[in-house]
This record gives structure tokens, C-alpha cells and sequence, in this order.
């Protein structure tokens, strides 16, 4: 499945919605169920892990906004290539290694991780004119 | 036009509807001094509990709309939409709807039965164009 890049794309997908259901579990501990089912109109915050996995989780679904429609506009115009298929490989394989570095706090690694997903959309993007 | 496409374009335009839900009471009780400003401070009074709702459900449907968008270009693209994935879509469209006046008036649980609904229609839809990938490799 990691050999086109719809598949990615749609891997992706799945693999944030997995962080979310992290990210809920470390806020059901911290904030309670009884919190998460109200209105929250009182603005509970978590802290330590379930915070990391909260701001892992924003940063996961920002970059899932940056890069599905550069595999949108790939697809579009035709332009899949090994170049293509590799950067999103890449882009995948950086940000499933995000994830548990920014919740288990491993400095550097983290950062690496996001740009390595960053700079693969930003190649797909020009790839893409 | 396909049913999934449809509903895409129908939740981006109720992205905007909840813009305006959220903005008006908001923008009434903040006064445009604030709101049309460069806002370095913070608002001059909290907003109230109702506006607040309206905020954070605006907010939600960013990241769901980001992850159903996700969802109907893979489907769409790779030709796996299903008269079952179309259906979903529209499960989608109506979550989201009703996501809105549970916030608002705080069905509960309601409010996270509806989001689940939601969450689980994009993913299932995800699922149904990735069977198609692991099949046809």
C-alpha cells in the first residue's frame, strides 16, 4: 500500500485519526469523561503527555491540510513519478515518527521529523507546477 | 457532479454558515473596536457561554472537514466510490449539521455521539478506498 500515493494519502488519514484517538484518551484521563461530554464551557486544560499528544495532533492535522491537495493537484495533472512516490514516503514515514517523539519529548528528533514531512510537501508542490 | 463530491462542496459551504454563526454574536459582544482590530490584547470581556460553543464547534468542523476532504479525494480518485461511500458522505453532512445545536445547547452526550458519527463515516470511507488498494496490488 505504500507503493502509490493516493494509498499514502488515505494511510495518512488513518494514522491522524489514530493520534486523535490517543490525544482523547490522554484528555479522558487528565479532564475526565464527565468534562469532555459537557458543553466544556469552563476551559480545562491537560498537561504533560495529554498536552503533547493535543499540540501533536493540531500540528498532524495542519500538515494533512498542507498535503492533500498537493497529491490532489499531482493527481490532477498526471504528474506521478518515483520522485513523487518517494516524497511521499517520506512525508509519511517523518510524520508517523512525530508523533510518539513529540509525546514522549524526544528533542531534535521531533523538529527533524517535521521538517523531513515539510520540506517532502513543499518538493511535491513543486513537482506539481 | 458525484454524491461525495456534493456533500464535499455542501460542507464547505457550511464551514462558512458556522463562520457566521460564530462571527455575528461574537463580533456583538466584543464590539467591532476589538474584533477589527489587530487584537493584541486580550478580548475586553469574556464571551458568553453560547458564543463560545459556537467557536469551538467551528473549530471542530475545521478538522473534520480537513479529514473528510482527505476521505472523498482518495475515494474519488482512485475510483472506489460506492453507492455505501456516498452514503456515508451524506451520514457526514448530516452529523455535522446537527453537531451545531448540540454544541450550542449542550445536548450531552449527544454533542460526542453525533461527532463519533462523524469521525466514523470519514474513516470508514478511508477504509473502503484503501481496501481497494490492498486488493488491487
Amino acid at each position: 500500500m505504500l507503493n502509490d500515493e493516493l494509498s499514502i494519502l488515505a494511510l495518512y488519514g488513518l494514522y491522524v485519526a489514530i493520534t486523535l484517538v490517543l490525544q482523547a484518551t490522554g484528555a479522558m484521563q487528565q479532564l475526565g469523561m464527565g468534562y469532555l461530554l459537557s458543553s466544556r464551557d469552563e476551559g480545562r486544560t491537560a498537561s504533560g503527555m495529554a498536552a503533547r499528544l493535543e499540540r501533536a495532533l493540531w500540528n498532524s492535522v495542519s500538515a494533512m491540510a498542507l498535503f492533500a491537495p498537493a497529491v490532489l493537484i499531482l493527481e490532477a495533472r498526471g504528474a506521478f513519478s518515483d520522485a513523487t512516490l518517494m516524497a511521499a514516503q517520506v512525508f509519511l514515514i517523518a510524520r508517523v515518527i512525530y508523533v510518539p517523539t513529540y509525546a514522549f519529548g524526544v528533542i531534535g528528533v521531533r523538529s527533524l521529523a517535521w521538517a523531513a514531512g515539510f520540506f517532502a510537501t513543499i518538493i511535491l508542490y513543486l513537482l506539481a507546477l | 457532479m458525484s454524491a461525495e463530491l456534493t456533500v464535499l462542496a455542501l460542507a464547505g459551504l457550511l464551514q462558512a454558515v458556522q463562520y457566521v454563526l460564530m462571527a455575528v454574536p461574537a463580533n456583538l459582544e466584543l464590539g467591532p473596536g476589538y474584533t477589527a482590530g489587530p487584537r493584541d490584547d486580550a478580548p475586553p470581556r469574556v464571551l458568553s457561554a453560547r458564543t463560545g460553543r459556537l467557536v469551538r464547534a467551528l473549530d471542530n468542523h475545521f478538522e473534520a472537514l480537513i479529514l473528510f476532504t482527505l476521505a472523498v479525494v482518495v475515494v474519488t480518485l482512485s475510483n472506489q466510490a460506492t453507492a455505501l461511500t456516498a452514503a456515508l458522505a451524506w451520514l457526514y453532512l448530516a452529523a455535522r449539521v446537527l453537531y451545531i445545536p448540540a454544541y450550542a445547547f449542550g445536548w450531552r452526550p449527544w454533542r460526542s455521539v453525533i461527532w463519533l458519527v462523524g469521525f466514523g463515516s470519514s474513516i470508514l470511507i478511508i477504509i473502503a478506498a484503501l481496501r481497494g488498494a490492498l486488493g488491487g496490488a
